[in-house]
């Protein structure tokens, strides 16, 4: 590990277009400096040696947190402590705040952005499963122009993403949720309080009037090269009759989609144990707005 | 990487400690670094280098952060608060005096890092509970104390503060 | 009896306000004029010989004063066994030894030159299995063992990786085995693990003209150092001198030994007198600087079925890794108090401390008994169920009194708060309340003894004015050595503690200390600066008496001023008192040592009697999570037996500290060795430590059951306090939901299985 950084050029862009048209001309040999606090990890660790670094913080048109009723809309630039402590969050999202708060470290999570922790993909980040639950877009951008995808389609494997060299991640997008619905975060970490999470489950679910399961949505992070979206245990619950057991047996078949590579037994039991438990905290959240 | 171009100088202005700086550096210095070879203020700590003991916990614009994550060039037009800029023309701040008078200092390497998380979170909350300031001093490892007189005395210090 | 001014009580530690300003010095805090520092070149090979290092690249690149391999630096160094090269010469024996180093103008430019070396090695297969590595035939890591100077108690056992064993044997295990009514034989192991302070390792080495070498080193032990460096270099003691910073950002035994300036010293010989700096990455710190053994302990235990111990045999095995550093002594010591602190009449201890391809284990708070008493709590408990006694009911049966000869027979005890530790402990968690669902309650007790003998010497001077000056090479490592040694030294001088100032340790200042380790610093130096008090003291009060024509026996010195107890209006200050003897100045120097043997049977230096044993008691009250197997801790309570606590804030400030300390290994901590040798996770990211959110609700309590050699009846406390907790959490796990782990650490995953094995689900 290095104690001193190797050198390199540091950019300081004050617009967007001015930061994608940079990505462009060092194309490849550029690195995206947000929060910083897995890049200067990275560069420490000799993983990156960047020639140029640019740092997007003075581009004040990359920090908001706005929503109109329909979407959440999240900059690049905002932490994971803005969003835990954003009153339009905390309201209307609070599964949000929890993956968000699932990062321990104080002083992590005010420089960490959200958007930065989805670009560097590490397989037990805790914001993937919540915003997969939550049916997240992301706006990628580069000079030619932009592309919008789902959350779950944006990680390609351990520490990998779909972003082009020259593409930035610009934007996360919500939908609002509907009514009848509700969405817990859980996770069970490595080892201590404050820790990497060797499980984490979001959960998203809906009821029809008659209280049948209209639809769920499930993401399951660090049980696999990439966060997963449940699809088969999505689709067991469609259309239930929300009883006790229906919840234990979504938790087995949350392990058939899941693929741990290490520990895997018990990351398997705990997959049964935190999926039935965010339904079941999820199911409390609908009957206590009801 | 080509070592043939030579590599640009950039100027930062910043406040440490409510003293004003003007400082010519290389990009490649973190700001713990900085702290402590070139402004001297070796009262941050580093524990670890990666972001994981909070030893070099600083205080940027009120917000605490660990150091050795932070470019200093990236503090440029910041307000940094370290150890030394809690006490005020020599008298104590309420923190410190907490620390010394519950016991809660031992070999005193986390210390300063302590400390600073502890005063982000009552600058926030003047009155929290045990459960609150354990969660502010998550990110600050200790191997001496046990965290018990730590705690102690954050919590000894907000009622003093008027919490 | 009068009570004492200062000692016992609890005032804050005089450093407390340099380290919450940020004023406190620490060794990376120091920077020197002209100052280089220094980087190495570390194998990344568990077993190979080196086959060459290529380091002209290095040499030439602008900037760099001095690479030097392990050709340059043919020096061997250990305290046990003198097996430690400075820097690899022909082989390396762990992934993280270091093979070469630079010093340059910067670290930057040190990082680069280090990337400019190459080194070639023939890799042979690591041996990373404790027990394959002692079996005979085993392929030898080091293979000129048998040369090594070692120190008479250690004894290696040619052409095998065993550097260490010990036996120790009383009555007639077999015969008591016989005797008794039921016999019991587990074995439980423990991992490794690390210090965790949060400081890394430092040195700064200047030599001068005269070819003396200085060396500011985060050291716990700076006399003992410059021996080591003596005898590795054979220079003269005062042709060496080190330096410890003022502060020492934590140590538990991790700072002891040769270290960092094995590596500035051969650099700092070719710098043209320039100080040579290096600090250890904390990646550094994990791999290649000490890690505490992994261990297995074997018990066989024979009771009566009133559930008395009859005969108990130990075979402990100690992973030492690369080399022996303190491995054979840790061996030695833990092995005394392997069954326990226990009336056995019949015992047998088989120590075993062994050679493998990983990172070298040392000194490591608890010197080796953490492991024992893990295996012989686990196995009281195990016992206790069987036989339908209660747990702490059967301790009590067992435990040792004053006056009771040793376990393993070399000694009579005397100061032994055993039994009340138990029973405050028991009263204070309410032991007899019934148990509740998925909650359980554990308690474990163990005994330290500490290396004897061991001197200590101190030099106090008064000045002019009445201010005090002690010299004494303790250092201050977060132990709060400096503040009881200054309260010490102006409860016995009769002066408010304000007036005491505690010299920083420097070899050529302040006079010998064996080490700041074994808990041994408020004993050994508090009875030296006790001594060296009285010695001022009588000098002063002969003068006094001069002046107050009154007899020297009958004078009181009381807050600073001396005074006839026949006369005591009449009241000098020792400032007058100075001043009127020495009208054109002097000052008064008090000295003396303090340097103990123990009674009892002794095989040589180290071999068993202890001059004090510590005893204390833990118990921890869990919640287990039958679904996840996650052991939620509510609440620990630790009682030590201190002999008498000369500041209660830092001791129970020791108990608070080591009891989370003892949690870390208990269930978070695990350092992962992979198939070269390497350590897997060298980063606080990956080595789980306790954090604040970890802690339970914590409660100390002080027993103190007088030492009558002790400074006004103290022992010692610093390692005693990490021992018991991990055997109380398994206790009281097996309590909550009927499972027994015997490996550390417990983890989740092991409770699971385990619950799943038995039918829990």
């Amino acid at each position: 590990m290095l104690t001193k950084l190797r050198e390199f050029h540091y950019l300081e862009p004050s617009t967007l277009s001015e930061a994608l048209s940079l990505l462009d001309r060092y194309d490849g040999k550029a690195k995206i400096l947000a929060g910083g606090t897995d890049l200067i990890i990275q560069m420490k660790q000799k993983k990156l040696t960047p020639e140029y670094v640019i740092n997007l913080k003075k581009i004040s048109e990359l920090d908001y947190i706005e929503y109109n009723g329909q979407w959440l809309r999240i900059g690049p630039l905002v932490t994971h402590s803005m969003v835990a402590n954003s009153p339009i969050i905390q309201k209307n999202f609070p599964m949000l705040v929890d993956a968000c708060l699932a990062i321990g470290v104080p002083q992590t999570r005010n420089r960490g952005t959200l958007a930065g922790n989805l670009c560097n993909a590490s397989p037990s980040a805790d914001t993937p499963p919540a915003l997969i639950a939550l049916d997240a877009k992301l706006k990628m951008e580069s000079s030619d122009g932009e592309r919008v995808m789902d959350v779950e389609d944006f990680f390609s494997g351990p520490f990998g993403t779909v972003l082009k060299n020259r593409e930035m991640l610009t934007e996360i997008k919500i939908p609002s949720l509907s009514e009848w619905s509700g969405g817990a975060y859980l996770w069970v970490p490595k080892i201590t309080a404050v820790d990497e999470t060797l499980v984490g489950v979001g959960v998203l679910i809906t009821l029809n009037p008659d209280k049948r399961c209209k639809e769920a949505r499930i993401g399951l992070g660090s049980v696999g090269p990439a966060p997963i979206r449940a699809y088969k245990t999505e689709e067991f619950l469609k259309g239930k009759r929300i009883e006790p057991d229906l919840f234990v047996e979504a938790g087995e078949i949350a392990v058939s989609e899941a693929s741990p590579r290490s520990r895997e037994d018990y990351r398997r039991e705990m997959i049964k144990v935190f999926v039935k438990r965010a339904l079941g905290q999820a199911l409390r959240k609908i009957e206590g707005a009801i | 990487m080509a070592k043939g171009g030579f590599w640009v100088e950039h100027l930062i202005n910043l406040k440490i400690n409510g003293e004003p700086y003007k400082v010519s550096l290389k990009p490649n210095t973190t700001l713990l670094d900085f702290l402590r070879d070139e402004i001297g203020l070796t009262g941050t700590k580093k524990g670890c280098d990666t972001g994981q003991c909070g030893a070099c916990t600083v205080l940027l614009d009120g917000k605490p952060i660990n150091s050795c994550l932070v470019l200093a060039a990236d503090a440029n037009g910041k307000e940094i608060l370290t150890v030394e800029g809690l006490g005020r023309n020599g008298k104590l701040h309420p923190l410190q005096e907490a620390f010394i008078q519950e016991g809660a200092v031992q070999c005193g390497y986390c210390t300063s890092g302590m400390l600073l998380s502890a005063k982000a979170l009552l600058d926030e909350d003047p009155d929290p509970g045990e459960e609150e300031v354990k969660k502010a001093i998550a990110g600050n490892l200790c191997r001496c104390t046990g965290y018990v007189r730590i705690v102690k005395a954050v919590l000894v210090a907000a009622r003093k503060m008027g919490g | 009896m009068s009570e004492y001014s200062t000692v016992g009580k609890a005032i804050p530690r005089i450093d407390a306000l340099e380290k919450v300003t940020g004023q406190a010095i620490y060794g990376d805090d120091l920077k020197f004029p002209n100052m280089l520092y220094a980087k190495a070149l570390r194998s990344e090979y568990g077993h190979a010989k080196i086959l060459n290092i290529n380091i002209e690249k290095a040499k030439r690149l602008a900037g760099v004063k001095a690479v030097i391999t392990g050709m340059d630096t043919p020096f061997l160094g250990g305290e046990a066994l003198m097996d430690y090269p400075f820097l690899a010469i022909d082989k390396v024996r762990y992934v993280g030894e270091a093979i070469a180093a630079v010093a340059a103008v910067d670290e930057r430019t040190a990082e680069e030159a280090i990337e400019l070396i190459d080194a070639e090695y023939d890799p042979l297969p690591p041996l990373l299995d404790v027990q394959k590595a002692m079996e005979p035939g085993a392929p030898l890591i080091h293979e000129e063992m048998h040369t090594y100077q070692h120190l008479p108690v250690i004894k290696p056992i040619e052409n095998t990786n065993i550097c260490h064993f010990i036996q120790f044997l009383k009555g007639d295990v077999n015969r008591g085995f016989d005797e008794s009514d039921f016999v019991f034989e587990d074995t439980f192991t423990t991992q490794m693990v690390q210090h965790g302070a949060i400081e890394p390792h430092m040195a700064i080495v200047q030599v001068d003209p005269s070819g003396k070498i200085t060396v500011w080193v985060t050291n716990d032990s700076p006399h003992r150092l410059r021996q080591d460096l003596s005898s590795s270099l054979r220079m003269p003691l005062n042709k060496l001198r080190v330096i410890s910073p003022p502060y020492v950002g934590g140590n538990f035994g991790g700072k002891g030994g040769l270290k960092v300036e094995t590596l500035c010293i051969p650099l700092a010989l070719r710098a043209d007198h320039k100080p040579v700096k290096m600090v250890l990455t904390r990646e550094e710190v994990f791999t290649s600087s000490l890690v505490r053994h992994p261990s297995i302990v074997t018990l066989r235990t024979g009771v009566k079925k009133d559930g008395r111990i009859w005969a108990r045999e130990a075979k402990v095995i100690y992973d030492t890794g690369a080399y022996a550093e303190k491995g054979p002594t840790v061996c030695h010591q833990a092995c005394v108090a392997a069954v326990g602190p226990y009336k056995i009449p019949n015992a047998k201890v088989d120590g075993y401390c062994v050679y493998t391809n990983k990172p070298i284990a040392g000194a490591y708070r608890g010197y080796g008994i953490p492991q024992v008493a893990w295996a012989h709590e686990s196995q009281m408990d195990i016992i206790a169920r069987q036989l339908g006694i209660d747990r702490v009911e059967i301790r009590l049966k067992n435990g040792v009194e004053e006056g009771d000869v040793s376990p393993t027979g070399q000694q009579r005890l005397n100061s032994v708060g055993l039994k009340e530790c138990i029973k405050k402990v028991a009263e204070s968690a309410d032991w007899s309340r019934p148990k509740e669902k998925y909650r359980g309650k554990g308690i474990a007790c163990a005994f330290k003894n500490t290396k004897t003998p061991s001197g200590s010497s101190a030099i106090v001077i008064v000045s002019q004015d009445g201010s005090v000056e002690v010299l004494a090479s303790t250092v201050e490592i977060g132990q709060g050595s400096k503040t009881i040694l200054a309260q010490m030294v102006a409860e016995e001088l009769g002066v408010p503690v304000e007036n005491v100032i505690m010299a920083n340790p420097d070899t050529d200042i302040t006079p010998f200390d064996a080490s700041t380790t074994s808990s041994r610093s408020t004993f050994h130096m508090g009875n030296a600066v006790k001594r060296a008090v009285k010695d001022a003291k009588d000098q002063i009060l002969v003068i006094a008496a001069d002046i107050l024509n009154a007899d020297s026996s009958d004078l009181m010195i009381e807050r600073g001023l001396i005074f006839s107890k026949k006369n005591p209006d009449k009241k000098l200050t020792i400032s007058q008192v100075i001043k009127n003897e020495y009208k054109a100045g002097l000052d008064i120097i008090g000295r003396d040592s303090f340097y103990p043997v123990a009674d009892g049977e002794t095989g040589g230096m180290w071999s068993a009697p202890s001059i004090f044993w510590m005893y204390g008691a833990h118990y921890a009250e869990v919640e287990v999570d039958v679904e996840t197997g996650r052991v939620k801790i509510l609440k620990v309570i630790g009682a030590h037996d201190v002999g008498k606590a000369i500041n209660p804030f830092t001791c129970l400030g020791q108990i608070e500290g080591g009891m989370v300390h003892g949690i870390g290994p208990a269930l978070f901590e695990e350092m992962i060795i992979g198939e070269k040798g390497q350590v897997e996770n060298t980063s606080f990211l990956d080595y789980k430590m306790p954090r604040a959110l970890d802690i339970p609700e914590i409660s100390s309590l002080i027993v103190e059951a007088h030492h009558r050699e002790g400074p006004w009846g103290a022992k010692g406390i610093g390692e005693m306090t990490v021992v018991p907790m991990a055997a109380a959490i398994a206790n009281a796990i097996d309590d909550a939901v009927g499972v027994r782990i015997k490996d550390l650490p417990i983890t989740p995953d092991k409770i699971l299985r385990a619950l799943k094995e038995k039918g829990n689900l």
